[in-house]
């Protein structure tokens, strides 16, 4: 939005004072205006899922029982907003620089595979806790690999991020999909009783311990603090660190960075592959904190999910926190409506796809009053 | 009865009043001067004229009906045609595919536009061969490919927007008489400048403005320029002033040339004394991704405590020579020097750790990151100094900011300020204190410093330098304003289509020696 801003200013016809502070919209209305328009999209939605013959109390029950129902329920909720707000933070985290990073999907998977990797080979015997964070750290460097190989690719070559994380993402999931299909790779040996595709469930010591272990109902795992730390230590690099500063000056001109003296090439390469990281770390916290074992698919959509809550955020940790939070919610919701009200799986995906218009839509409506 | 008149006009940009109680007429067969600097509402009070903006208040009348152009195309199908700085011609098409665009209907019919160019070349003295490609074409040549352009649509008005400004000396003459011409022909012509003397011989009447006014009007026969140059500026400007006096247009060059002389000799004198120099280029030849050669063996010397002038029409190569100093580019060949250490091929970062400053050419583009604030630019390139645990400081960088600011006279709300709200003036005041600030700082480039200043800002860039220059400096300064150049300098080194096509004293006996090489016809 700074950029945006500044761009007017420069193109101001007159340079000088810089124009009168502008009038902040009301508090009021910053939180009005996407509420009334989520509550309209869900509105727009129910009418959907009536026309197409389901009932809709059952529908809106199942929604609500979904994402907080239960204490259960809401401990699921939060565990998807953790997976969709690494995503998000690694997106707002490249997008300082002005990249654009839209393979979390690939770097969840690539993350995932290698944690499971680890877990299954070599990390579960291991002593003082290392079980699980070696894992962790092994996910999170296959992602920072991931995502760095864009950035090397954008530096070196100059191919457009968006392409290059896209189609590593392509390459990516087939390349999990491999290695549950293969026995020679990750796939659990075959036996008579299963034979799906599916990695064999990682050991106990390799899953990340639950925050509250008195209680066994409640699926909050310790990913939930690893957020927290996430999330603040993305708030100090970009507003209080000297790289921080880097990518923001690369992102708004990179070619008087690099007269400044930055080399942005690494800048870029380091940018991108800590977007990665947080990515396959994503994964590796799917993986290691709920799922247990490897499938294909494994992800189905965090990573995109993810880049919307980034879109979203428009930049901020803290908007990163809410958008998974209401993103994570929002997808509890609607399994839980496909699967116990029967609502076309379609219809569930009209409703986000509603809900993300409301709230991108909202924003700007605030941004233009802002800047009007 | 005038052919354009303006009453009362006034046009505002949110807070600020850009044009105010604006009155102008333009009568046919006259050239109307308007002058006035930068950030006086020059181009404001074109766009208006050519219907970009609409006024907020005030009335305009043309050819005796009132005038409100919807935008551009109806303003040219009233009969404004108007000349922008920055051509807009297509480079890879050919002159005349260039002046069909636009007016075509369905059939390409070059030859009739060909015998209506014909036409204008007898009438205007306009001539140039249609079939050129307008890449190939000088700048002067494809000026007159704009104003053909122009006149092909029969405009009443036509309205230039400095149009000197991009002419090397000898083609402004020509210039001026198409300019006469076309007034003679019963048409009106505004010509927009900051330098009255380039166009004085030509123009009527001349209106100054200032801050969104005009100040006055005067017919030219028997004006004082020197009196309507102090209109422009607001102040008097101080006779012995040589480089001011150049800046405006006013005089040739410095007063006293036989000092002139001497003090550039005793400068390289001092410079050569010991030591290596402070710049050496040794056969650097450029050549861009399409294997055109930009630089052509170009060596030169730079010593220090001296300044070292290059002249040269733009795109001769001194953006390309610019950027290879900053190691923006890689020079091909050749090899780059600076007090003994070999910086051919060197990132920017080791450049600067060198002690070289650099002011690029393009502010907006290299210079600054006007997004970010002035301490945030100019502690960009020295994070370490301003960081603890990779932690910024922004006390210390706000501390630091502050003192330069202060030293080099950068006007901001504060050093929190964003540079994009500082005019082009305090913006390369502010790029000057960063790069003369660097320790050690062996060696300047400043590529065209006073491009889009003001008169005072220019003045205080140049003093900036002189006296860095004066403290030991070796500066090399690259710039198409010939008379600064001269009077600033201390020799001149000329630059023609990417070579050194001679080097001279920097004095006004020179000047039409240096202007001629400029126009590539004689090689000293």
């Amino acid at each position: 939005m700074l950029k945006r801003s500044a761009t007017l200013a420069m193109h101001a016809p007159s340079q000088g004072t810089g124009g009168a502070p502008k009038l902040a919209p009301g508090a009021l209305m910053k939180i009005a205006v996407p509420v009334v328009a989520t509550v309209a999209a869900l509105l727009v939605g129910l009418l959907i899922i009536a026309s197409t013959g389901s009932s809709v109390t059952e529908a809106m029950l199942a929604f609500w029982d979904g994402m907080a129902g239960s204490g259960y329920n809401v401990g699921a909720s939060i565990n998807r907003a953790i997976s969709l707000g690494f995503v998000g933070l690694g997106f707002i985290f490249a997008n300082r620089a002005n990249l654009t990073n839209v393979g979390g999907e690939g770097q969840i998977a690539i993350g995932g595979m290698f944690a499971t990797a680890m877990a299954l080979h070599g990390a579960a015997s291991l002593p003082f806790g290392l079980a699980f964070v070696l894992p962790l750290l092994v996910g999170t460097l296959a992602g920072a690999l991931w995502g760095g190989l864009a950035g090397v690719l954008k530096s070196s070559r100059g191919t457009n991020e968006v392409i290059s994380t896209l189609l590593l993402t392509f390459i990516a999931l087939p390349v999990v999909y491999w290695s549950v299909e293969s026995v020679r790779l990750l796939r659990k040996p075959l036996t008579e009783v299963s034979s799906l595709p599916e990695s064999a469930e990682i050991a106990d010591p390799t899953k990340l311990p639950m925050l509250f272990p008195n209680d066994p109902t409640s699926p909050l795992h310790i990913g939930l603090v690893l957020f927290v730390i996430a999330v603040v230590a993305v708030w100090v690099v970009l507003k209080h660190s000297a790289f921080g500063l880097k990518l923001r000056a690369v992102g708004l001109n990179e070619l008087a960075s690099r007269r400044a003296g930055i080399r942005t090439g690494r800048l870029i390469v380091a940018s991108m592959a800590i977007a990665g990281g947080l990515g396959g770390l994503a994964g590796a916290i799917m993986i290691q904190g709920q799922n247990y074992y490897l499938t294909n698919e494994f992800s189905s959509g965090y990573g995109f999910d993810g880049l919307v809550v980034g879109l979203l955020s428009r930049g901020s940790p803290l908007g990163v926190v809410v958008g998974a939070l209401l993103f994570g919610f929002l997808r509890s919701g609607s399994i839980a409506m496909e699967i116990t009200a029967h609502v076309p799986a379609a219809v569930v995906l009209i409703c986000q796809g509603l809900i993300v218009i409301a709230v991108a839509g909202s924003t700007w409506l605030i941004d233009r009053k802002a800047s009007k | 009865m005038a052919l354009l008149e303006l009453a009362g006009v006034a046009k505002r940009f949110g807070a600020v009043l850009a044009l105010d109680d604006i009155n102008l007429d333009v009568a046919r067969g006259e050239v109307h001067c308007l002058l006035g600097e930068n950030g006086a509402g020059k181009s404001t009070l074109c766009n208006l004229i050519f219907g970009v903006h609409r006024p907020d208040g005030g009335r305009i009348s043309f050819d005796g009906k009132p005038f409100s152009p919807s935008g551009p195309i109806d303003a040219l199908r009233q009969g404004i045609a108007m000349v922008h700085q920055h051509f807009s011609l297509v480079g890879t098409m050919t002159v005349v595919e260039n002046l069909m665009m636009g007016r075509a209907r369905r059939v390409l019919e070059p030859r009739e536009v060909i015998a209506r160019m014909q036409r204008l070349a007898d009438e205007y003295q306009l001539e140039i061969d249609p079939w050129r490609i307008v890449r190939e074409l000088s700048v002067g040549e494809r000026q007159r490919v704009e104003i053909i352009k122009c006149l092909l649509g029969d405009p009443q008005l036509l309205v230039l927007d400095e149009p000197t400004a991009v002419l090397p000396p000898e083609e402004v003459e020509s210039f001026l008489t198409v300019c006469r011409r076309v007034a003679d022909s019963g048409r009106g012509v505004i010509l927009v400048t900051h330098k009255l003397a380039e166009i004085a011989t030509v123009a009527d009447r001349t209106s100054v403005l200032r801050h969104g006014r005009v100040v006055e009007t005067v017919a030219m026969e028997g004006a004082d320029m020197r009196r309507l140059v102090c209109s422009m500026i607001g102040h008097d400007i101080h006779t012995g002033d040589g480089v001011l006096a150049a800046t405006l247009g006013l005089a040739d060059a410095p007063a006293a040339d036989a000092d002139a002389i001497a003090q550039a000799a005793a400068h390289s004198r001092r410079g050569r004394d010991g030591g290596p120099p402070a710049l050496l280029l040794k056969g650097v030849t450029y050549r861009d991704a399409n294997g055109v050669t930009r630089l052509d063996d170009v060596s030169l010397t730079v010593h220090s405590h001296e300044i070292v002038g290059i002249a040269g029409v733009e795109g001769n190569g001194q953006s390309e020579l610019g950027a290879i100093l900053a190691g923006l580019a890689d020079a091909s060949s050749g090899q780059i020097t600076v007090d003994g250490t070999d910086l051919t091929g060197a990132a920017p970062k080791d450049i600067t750790a060198c002690g070289v400053g650099i002011v690029p050419e393009d502010r907006h583009a290299v210079a600054c990151v006007t997004a970010l604030s002035i301490a945030e630019n100019l502690c960009l390139g020295a994070t370490e100094r301003y960081s603890r645990f990779g932690l910024l400081d922004r006390g210390a960088m706000s501390k630091a900011t502050a003192a330069l600011m202060r030293e080099f006279d950068v006007r901001a709300s504060g050093p929190d300020a964003p540079m994009s709200s500082l005019s082009g003036g305090n913006q390369q005041k502010a790029v000057l204190a960063r790069e003369l600030s660097l320790s050690p700082l062996k060696f300047l480039l400043a590529a065209q410093p006073t491009r889009g200043l003001d008169v005072s800002a220019v003045e205080a860039v140049y003093s900036r330098i002189q006296a860095a220059r004066d403290r030991g400096l070796g500066v090399l300064l690259i710039s198409s304003e010939l008379n600064e150049l001269i009077a600033v300098s201390d020799r001149v080194a000329v630059m023609y289509r990417g070579r050194i096509v001679g080097e001279m004293a920097a004095t006004a006996a020179n000047r039409e020696a240096i202007g001629a090489m400029m126009s590539g016809h004689s090689h000293a």
